[in-house]
């Protein structure tokens, strides 16, 4: 009864967690777009959601172990216990809340792996953890990823206004939104095949881990469905907090750099995971527009904005470790405890929704960005980022 | 495309080789995707913005970049008629950037290899 119940909660994590991150990753595809009126935002949200619908549903070949070598499962290593997933899963939601709450683009990956990671130091010591895959699948790719979208993004936009007179060619601007919208397509697309799998993957590995499922087979019918949708819905409610930095915050995105920016990131997502170099898609996104700044003369690239987003990827796996610690130093003692910490995730999580309606960002103001009340939300979140990591 | 087959095999055997680790990154591998990612986008940014510019061959500059106001009664006149090279070329630009697209969609699509 306990199993089947803590099962049932690491579902419903599962799926709140595949909704934040459709909700925190609709802006790698589509910020630029709403940015440059490519897309109207609710067309464009639409656009993402289904994308991301259909990637789920044809890729569904999931992961055979959750935390993809970063954790020593397995035959002499720890055994992830559905508890420790539930913690983590918790870590990493109430993370994608708070870097949503601060309109930061943040790893939701990044987010989830740290949950883990805190989960499984508390529940196993700190030899569960291979700090050295770490390094490699987190830390390094994370430097990477950036620098590389930012390269190819600035040649990209240099060449995009070089080409056509600044934009200035008859038609040009209109054609740039029209070739933006379909890499924006192609990069949600890829966001529904990799990430909607990473929640099946955890529900399918917690199924196996509680014995409702044999080992070895894939994921089911619902799972797929469920994950699919939550993503979608994620993903269509936008996290417009986050497209708001991303498409106007960090620079004023145009149209020839949005085309720019969108297609290098569509290709270095898709050419990375090819050649087995899986590269960050938020990191890359960000990374991309930032060079789509450099690469147009006179385009000022708000640097401070830059260093915040850089700061929130340094915290983001040491803070949902913490979470993910807590949650499972609390969850594991009994049913009662894992129900308590539920309930108090839920308490966390509505709390910043409620916080985020005192300056609420929709689709009608997305666009909208004043600077005089851009640099009081700036003072704000400096105070609201000491406090997060004084709670922390 | 040839070029990203070939760039699989190369990455295939560094990490064979197991050469140019450092901080557990194969850096060979890096540095491909850095290189073919590079290649492919500025290509594709190329010729679509070829064919933009050979399509506006024979019209009026836009008034000022990035308005992104047209008014259509006083820019669709055509200065004059666009060369059958500048189309053709335009269309071959574009079939280009169309391929692209289409060997991402086959590359994101399990299905499909």
């Amino acid at each position: 009864m306990d199993m089947l119940l803590t099962v049932i909660v690491v579902i419903a994590v599962a799926l709140i967690f595949d909704f934040t991150n459709g909700f925190h990753d609709t802006a790698n595809a589509m910020a630029t777009s709403v940015a440059t009126g490519a897309l109207k935002p609710r067309v464009a949200v639409t656009i993402s959601a289904v994308l991301n619908l259909v990637g789920a549903f044809i890729s569904t070949e999931v992961a055979k172990t959750i935390s993809n070598g970063i954790i020593n499962e397995g035959p002499g290593g720890v055994s992830i216990t559905p508890t420790m997933i539930f913690a983590g899963l918790v870590g990493a939601v109430l993370w994608n809340l708070a870097t949503w709450y601060l309109g930061l683009p943040s790893s939701s990956t990044h987010a989830l792996f740290g949950g883990l990671i805190g989960a499984a130091i508390i529940g196993a010591g700190f030899d569960a953890v291979n700090f050295s895959a770490v390094l490699t699948k987190v830390v390094v790719p994370a430097l990477l990823s950036p620098v590389v979208a930012g390269v190819v993004a600035l040649l990209a936009t240099y060449a995009a206004y070089r080409i056509t007179r600044n934009a200035r060619s008859h038609g040009a601007e209109a054609g740039f939104r029209h070739g933006q919208t379909v890499s924006a397509s192609l990069v949600s697309l890829a966001h529904g095949t990799n990430d909607a799998q990473k929640t099946m993957g955890v529900i399918t590995l917690t199924l196996i881990a509680a014995g409702y499922q044999g080992a070895d087979t894939g994921p089911q019918l619902w799972v797929i469905a469920s994950c699919g949708l939550a993503i979608a819905l994620g993903t269509y409610l936008g996290g417009w907090r986050i497209m708001r930095t991303v498409g106007k915050r960090i620079t004023d995105v145009k149209s020839p750099q949005g085309f720019a920016a969108e297609t290098s990131a569509a290709a270095t997502i898709l050419i990375s995971s090819h050649l087995g170099f899986a590269l960050s898609t938020t990191q890359v996104t960000s990374g991309a527009v930032v060079g789509s700044g450099l690469g147009k003369k006179l385009a000022s690239v708000h640097w401070g904005v830059v260093g915040r987003i850089a700061t929130a990827w340094v915290i983001t796996l040491p803070a949902a470790a913490l979470v993910g610690g807590v949650a499972a130093w609390g969850a594991s003692t009994s049913i009662v405890g894992l129900i308590a910490v539920a309930v108090v995730a839920v308490a966390c999580g509505v709390g910043f929704f409620v916080l985020a309606r005192r300056h609420p960002v929709t689709r009608e103001n997305v666009n909208e960005v004043d600077q005089k009340s851009d640099d009081e939300a700036r003072s704000q979140r400096v105070g609201a980022v000491s406090g997060t990591t004084g709670e922390d | 495309m040839i070029a990203l087959s070939n760039a699989h095999t190369i990455v295939r055997n560094a990490a064979d080789a197991g050469q140019g680790q450092f901080l557990g990154v194969d850096w060979g591998s890096f540095v491909v995707v850095f290189l073919v990612a590079l290649v492919a986008t500025v290509l594709i940014v190329v010729f679509y913005s070829t064919g933009l510019r050979l399509l506006a061959v024979g019209s009026p500059a836009d008034g000022s970049d990035e308005r992104g106001v047209t008014t259509a009664a006083v820019q669709d006149v055509r200065v004059g008629p666009r060369p059958l090279g500048a189309t053709v070329g335009a269309m071959l630009c574009f079939a280009v950037s169309i391929a692209a697209v289409l060997y991402g969609l086959w590359l994101l699509i399990p299905q499909f290899h």
